[in-house]
């Protein structure tokens, strides 16, 4: 294999069945969202004046973006430490990235109880530059057009080919134009996730006596930063082996194998830096009290450990099973630190209650669909993936079976 | 399964591992280097605003209930179970800036206790409300304007006390919480109807001489400290409770001595101190990117 594989749209059919129940779900969640703007959050969610955020900020926000950090992780080793030999990868992960950042501003967009009043956050005179939850959403908001941009190439490079020459002259001549201020473009995308992703955890810096002492810490940025980009190594394993096994993607298994030991040592360094912490303040002794946080974080901190150590062995990550597993361990524990961090370590006072209804639970998932809805959409209109054939899925598909055995 | 592709990786990695393990060595030191920004407490003054509650003196009349809904035209309490109007509300809520609830201490004694909000001298919710619609006014009250409020509710997230009540059940819900009739010329209605003087209005400093007096008279009768003197870096309203009954039994958090906003406003603002951190990371990207661009370009034109 010389220059890497261009990325090529897949093709084929776009309204298959799968697309239709998931085209079903966004009908449901408009439903859903039209019954919250008519009668409250409380119609649609559980939250309470002890919990006043429920699921949709642990899950809709922070989970999805950190599923979308892929666009950061794999940015960061390709632009920022230079590895270019990971470039077939990033279309890919930009194009998650830009689907998790809007579900997740979607998502917050129908949580606030007065939205209307939302362009305040934009309006500088206005800003409390104190407030952590202020930069969380400019910068939330700025990354989600900046991964938009990121995408635009692919998009115009197939607009190029459009049969109005209208759209085609112009794709043709915006696309060198965007190309050349691409450096800056990417510069922004790797600065402004390493800002919001820490702030996510920054967040419960200042409830000091609400959340537990084993999640509350000053490291909240540095540890949310870490577990994020650790997440989006984890969601790029994933993507990869779920494209290949519904659309016959071939996989570079060689390279998402090295590329997956920079999150062993970032998993070890997030269970290092963690215990660190602890042991620093004190605090270890409230591991060892049993009960449900200590089995919690012991669980977190196993979600970690596992992969990390598992991933340091190259052999053992280079067989494709191996690394599908390690890839899902470490979006989960990413994703358990997060629900900990957000509801179970955090403690009103005591009478407070919260689990979240069916439908708020449902209008989660509704949104899930939507995303992966949108990115089958996208990659197969655009060229977005590598290693699918230039007709489209069926010329890829032999080749895929043949990539499985290979790995194994 | 052998490999001989993976002979390249060794170097590959040690490189990425090297730096892999600067990255994380970077967050922690800006998170820790951030802790150690030092920030200014926002103190108590004696000339705010606030209340003084003695535990020791209400009998949970409930009169100061009636005459906050009144004072601030906030619609009767609507119980929930049946939706009967009793406007008897359990605890603080969308439409209740002022409840009185029982407290039981360790021994089964039991006290009323009023509450609203604390009005703290560095209060967390206007630390952390985006565009400042909570924020301290004149006599250090804690304000609210609705036309700032985006309904994030992060103000409830932040506030110790649980104070701030959010609108669960209607499309264009507000924020509800004590402005100690910031809205009345008389200050707040709370402490005009009460028939034990339990709760008291004034300036923070003469409320704080009075607690101290009435500390000094009966020593026996009462906790040996005036909760919101320091508690969380001070509050302009201020609580006495009687020996059996200690505070976090009426509800007030043991709190530290220093303000909440202390940790994350030092963190925050010392990891974009100046702004160097982002520039310097956003300056490093572009550079390494032109630089590439430059050698990419002369490698493909000699392959093509």
């Amino acid at each position: 294999m010389g220059s890497h594989p261009r990325e090529r749209p897949l093709g084929g059919k776009v309204l298959t069945s799968a697309m239709k129940v998931l085209l079903g779900l966004a009908a449901l969640w408009a439903v859903m969202v039209a019954i919250r703007l008519l009668f409250g959050l409380g119609a649609m969610s559980a939250q309470n004046d002890g919990y006043a955020w429920g699921i949709w900020k642990p899950l809709n926000v922070v989970t999805f973006t950190g599923i979308a950090a892929g666009a950061y992780a794999v940015g960061l080793v390709t632009y920022l430490f230079n590895r270019g030999e990971y470039h077939p990868l990033v279309r890919s992960s930009v194009m998650a990235g830009a689907m998790g950042y809007t579900l997740a501003g979607i998502s917050v967009l129908v949580d606030l109880g007065r939205w209307w009043n939302l362009w305040v956050v934009f309006w500088p005179p206005a800003w409390n530059l104190n407030s952590v939850l202020l930069e969380v959403a400019g910068c939330v908001l700025a990354y989600t057009l900046v991964l938009w941009v990121e995408v635009g190439p692919a998009v115009l490079e197939r607009l190029a080919e459009a049969r109005s020459r209208v759209v085609s002259r112009l794709a043709r001549r915006l696309l060198p134009e965007l190309r050349r201020r691409m450096p800056f473009v990417v510069a922004t995308a790797l600065l402004l996730p390493s800002m919001h992703q820490s702030s996510l955890g920054g967040l419960f810096m200042i409830t000091e006596t609400k959340t537990h002492p084993l999640w509350h810490t000053s490291l909240l940025s540095a540890l949310f930063l870490v577990s994020c980009v650790t997440m989006g190594f984890g969601a790029v394993v994933v993507i990869e082996n779920l494209a290949s096994l519904r659309w016959g993607k071939a996989i570079d298994q060689k390279l998402l194998a090295r590329l997956n030991a920079v999150p062993a040592w970032l998993a070890l360094g997030f269970v290092a830096l963690r215990l660190g912490d602890l042991a620093w303040r004190g605090r270890l002794g409230l591991v060892a009290a049993g009960g449900t946080h200590a089995l919690l974080f012991l669980v977190e901190m196993a979600l970690f450990a596992l992969p990390g150590v598992l991933l340091l062995s190259a052999r053992w990550r280079a067989n494709r099973g191996n690394l599908f597993g390690a890839g899902l361990l470490l979006l989960a524990g990413g994703t358990l630190y997060r629900f900990d961090t957000y509801l179970v370590a955090y403690q009103p006072s005591p009478g407070w209650h919260y689990f979240p209804y069916v439908r708020e639970m449902l209008f989660s998932l509704c949104l899930a669909g939507m995303g992966v809805a949108a990115y089958a959409l996208f990659v197969k209109l655009f060229p977005i993936l590598s290693g699918v054939g230039e007709r489209g899925a069926k010329a890829a598909a032999p080749a895929a079976p043949m990539r499985i055995a290979a790995g194994r | 399964m052998k490999d001989p592709s993976f002979d390249d990786s060794p170097a590959a990695e040690r490189i990425t591992r090297r730096r892999a393990l600067r990255i994380a060595a970077a967050a922690g030191a800006a998170a820790a280097a951030g802790s150690a920004q030092a920030r200014e407490p926002k103190r108590p003054h004696d000339g705010d605003a606030g209340l003084l509650f003695d535990a020791t003196l209400c009998v949970g009349c409930r009169a100061c209930q009636t005459a906050c809904k009144e004072a601030n035209h906030l619609p009767p309490d609507r119980r929930a179970e049946d939706g009967g109007l009793y406007d008897a509300p359990l605890d603080l809520n969308g439409t209740t800036k002022n409840v009185i609830r029982l407290a039981v201490g360790p021994g089964g004694e039991t006290e009323f206790v009023k509450r609203q909000c604390m009005h703290c001298a560095d209060p967390a919710c206007a630390s952390v409300c985006m565009a400042g619609a909570l924020h301290k006014i004149e006599r250090g009250i804690v304000a609210y304007d609705e036309k700032r409020c985006v309904g994030c509710r992060y103000c409830q997230i932040a506030c110790p006390f649980n104070v701030p009540k959010f609108q669960w059940h209607t499309a264009l819900p507000v924020i509800v919480k004590c402005e100690l009739c910031r809205h009345r010329e008389e200050g707040a209605a709370c402490a005009e109807v009460c028939p034990r003087g339990a709760v008291v209005k004034g300036t923070r400093g003469e409320l704080l001489a009075e607690a101290r007096r009435r500390l000094a008279a009966a020593p026996e009768r009462y906790q040996r400290k005036v909760y919101g003197e320091s508690d969380g870096g001070g509050t302009n309203v201020l609580y006495l409770t009687s020996s059996a009954v200690p505070f976090d039994a009426l509800g007030l958090p043991n709190l530290p001595q220093h303000p909440l906003p202390e940790l994350s406003e030092s963190v925050q603002h010392g990891i974009y101190k100046y702004g160097i951190a982002p520039i310097a990371l956003w300056t490093a990207v572009t550079v390494i990117q032109l630089r590439n661009r430059k050698e990419d370009h002369g490698a493909r034109r000699e392959e093509e």
